[in-house]
């Protein structure tokens, strides 16, 4: 089995240049392990093997990717680097973007962030070098690849990927309405609602967790987020938000949250009203407590 | 004979997608000089008014990651002001903190990348790694390395407790006397000398004509510096924490110079920061969060890391925008590029171009 020398080169596709900005300490600071890997950086696209692609792809840069793609050599391997080189995030419904880049280039290894940590970037590009040796040896390329860093940490308070906690959500929404790069999604079906957060379109901002009244959804510190290809659309957090069986009429109704009720209701103390009735019920009861 | 070079879009020494069309005669000097941008244009000023004002305070900040405190703050400032809204005392010094570390780090890159260019590699290991410290900093307060998402359409999102104003000194302490060595070596490293000073030389008549604003400004003797013209925020109401402009004025208007500009505006920011953090004003950090915006317009400036940003707003009343325009600071200085070129060597077009601390991102949008 031969060891191919790792040559990069980078694409700045149209990106606010945060990935490119954290792309430099990635390679110029020893502590985030590139230097380990033996990778080369190149002047000229024609000697590199591995891409590494920033940005959503604006139609401006089109016509030039696709140019400096024609000139690379064979065998090569892809990394998109940051949540717009895999999916656009942020700015998918601009007119100004053609992309995300897979539909030009074939993509191998997705870095979702905005931007990714360099620790991030660096898993991303270990994983590119791997899936380089196995397409120069004509193995498969594997569905997953193990964390190949392993002793990278984050701190408590880094924002990484969301978490949503089902018990606490009411699905209101508020989370779906202040996600700028619509990475939540809440379908409602037969069961209740099912809440699906994409992290390949999450731009880590943390507005739904900050906005979030009942504190249901949340960041972790992991950033786990570097994957293949084949998992892009795989890496979806998806909870069925369950209804509740009113106590009273029976019917299924969604229940609120404590913080919710709290916003309702000033001036009661929140603690003594009875959450397991449906809100007609609960009209029904509170018109009866006022006005029989 | 004149000779025709291209560089880009795509080169390792730029840090963004430009082109350059340029001229040069038989000694490799430039006669000639195109600029091509608009490849990172992704249509901002459409997106802007597509999002609501909560989505808006997170796009605005991917204008540009490198002063991604800088365009939020200005954004909701221009709501607050259409909304009559005055925010507490200790908000505006949460963003003031927010805003100078940015400031650090920012212009810490600028200089590392200088350096990278110059091919003084301890020099750019040494900046890189100072720079690091503020990186990580960032990450431990604000959660991510680049994109705090610190502010809110009536304060701020975060607050400081004691011990995150430790880690903040504490950082601080260790980052100033690195700061003020590299400081020193920047002004008489012989090999940076000789590669920087007298290239890309931008006399004060062509600056004033031109108008150009922040360090470049500061780097050719002009202060324009909207923190002190027309201060905004807490430094309308402590004075003396506007900058001392004349610590980072310099006459020579090169590259070096442009650098060494810099430098004083580090060591500003770092002395603000700690000025703002040993008299936190006590109070709410935020008004409401998410308040009533009626129909109105709003300018608003600030002084973002590379200079005077100008944020345009205008409302009908509605949860979304219907115009948000803004001039950034790259724009005037992008102009400055053509007197820089023009006459000097082919092999410093990139340094040049990094010695404006060019945002294009924030120019196409």
């Amino acid at each position: 089995m031969s060891e191919v020398v790792p040559k990069l080169f980078r694409i700045n596709t149209g990106s606010c240049n945060g990935c490119d900005v954290e792309f430099m300490p990635t390679i110029l600071v020893e502590k985030f392990g590139v230097s380990t890997l033996g990778v080369e950086m190149v002047e000229d696209i024609k000697d590199a093997n591995i891409i590494a692609i920033t940005g959503p792809l604006t139609a401006r840069s089109e016509s030039f990717l696709k140019s400096a793609v024609g000139k690379i050599r064979h065998p090569y391997v892809v990394v998109g680097v940051g949540t717009c080189a895999v999916t656009c995030g942020i700015f998918r419904d601009s007119y100004a973007i053609n992309g995300p880049t897979d539909k030009i280039v074939d993509v191998n290894v997705n870095v979702a962030g905005c931007p990714p940590r360099p620790q991030s970037i660096a898993e991303g590009i270990a994983k590119g070098i791997k899936v380089l040796n196995q397409v120069m040896n004509g193995e498969d390329i594997p569905k997953t690849i193990d964390t190949i860093f392993k002793d990278f940490s984050a701190p408590e308070s880094f924002r990484g990927r969301m978490d949503l906690n089902p018990d606490m959500c009411t699905a209101c929404r508020t989370c779906e309405t202040v996600c700028p790069s619509t990475a939540i999604k809440i379908t409602e079906i037969a069961q209740g609602h099912v809440h699906n957060i994409w992290h390949n379109s999450c731009c880590y901002c943390g507005n739904c967790a900050y906005f979030c009244p009942t504190g249901a959804i949340f960041s972790t510190n992991s950033f786990d987020t570097v994957k293949l290809q084949s998992e892009k659309f795989e890496d979806v957090n998806s909870e069925i938000i369950k209804p509740s069986d009113c106590s009273s009429c029976g019917d299924s109704y969604m229940p609120p949250s404590r913080g919710l009720l709290g916003k309702g209701y000033v001036h009661d103390d929140v603690k003594k009203l009875d959450t397991t009735i449906c809100s007609k019920c609960r009209k029904e009861a509170n018109f009866k407590r006022m006005y029989a | 004979m004149s000779e025709k070079i291209e560089i880009g879009p795509f080169h390792t020494e730029l840090e963004e997608s430009v082109y350059f069309k340029l001229e040069v005669d038989e000694h490799r000097m430039v006669e000639k000089v195109e600029i091509i941008n608009g490849f990172i244009h992704r249509g901002m000023e459409s997106l802007v008014t597509k999002k609501n004002f909560m989505q808006n305070l997170i796009l605005t900040e991917r204008v540009c990651s490198l002063c991604s405190n800088n365009h939020p703050m200005t954004y909701a400032m221009a709501v607050e002001k259409i909304s009559g809204i005055t925010i507490p005392l200790r908000a505006e010094a949460l963003r003031v903190v927010a805003d100078e570390v940015k400031r650090v780090a920012s212009d810490m890159f600028n200089l590392s990348m200088l350096t990278h260019i110059a091919h003084t590699h301890e020099l750019m290991k040494d900046t890189m790694n100072t720079r690091e410290h503020m990186q990580d900093l960032k990450e431990v307060i604000w959660g991510n390395r680049m994109d705090m998402s610190s502010n809110l359409l009536t304060g701020t999102k975060y607050d400081l407790d004691d011990r995150k104003v430790k880690i903040i000194l504490d950082t601080l302490d260790t980052v100033e006397p690195k700061i003020r060595d590299l400081k020193e070596r920047y002004e008489n490293d012989e090999e940076l000398k000789t590669k920087t000073v007298g290239v890309g030389v931008l006399p004060l008549e062509d600056a004033l004509e031109i108008g150009v604003t922040g360090p470049v400004a500061r780097g050719s003797g002009i202060n324009n510096d909207v923190r002190v013209m027309a201060p905004y925020g807490l430094y309308a109401y402590r004075p003396e924490l506007q900058p001392n402009v004349t610590l980072s004025l310099r006459k020579e208007g090169d590259v070096h110079a442009r650098a060494m500009a810099r430098f004083g505006d580090i060591l500003e920011a770092v002395r603000i920061i700690r000025d703002v953090v040993a008299d936190m004003p006590e109070g709410d950090t935020y008004v409401d969060k998410r308040p009533h915006i009626p129909a109105g317009e709003a300018v608003v400036r600030t002084e973002a890391p590379r200079g005077e940003l100008i944020y345009y707003l205008k409302t009908d009343g509605s949860q979304k925008p219907v115009r948000m325009r803004w001039k950034v600071p790259t724009f005037t200085n992008w102009e400055a590029l053509k007197v820089m070129i023009l006459g000097d060597k082919v092999d410093n077009v990139t340094m040049i171009l990094n010695s404006i601390d060019p945002c294009i991102s924030c120019t196409d949008r």
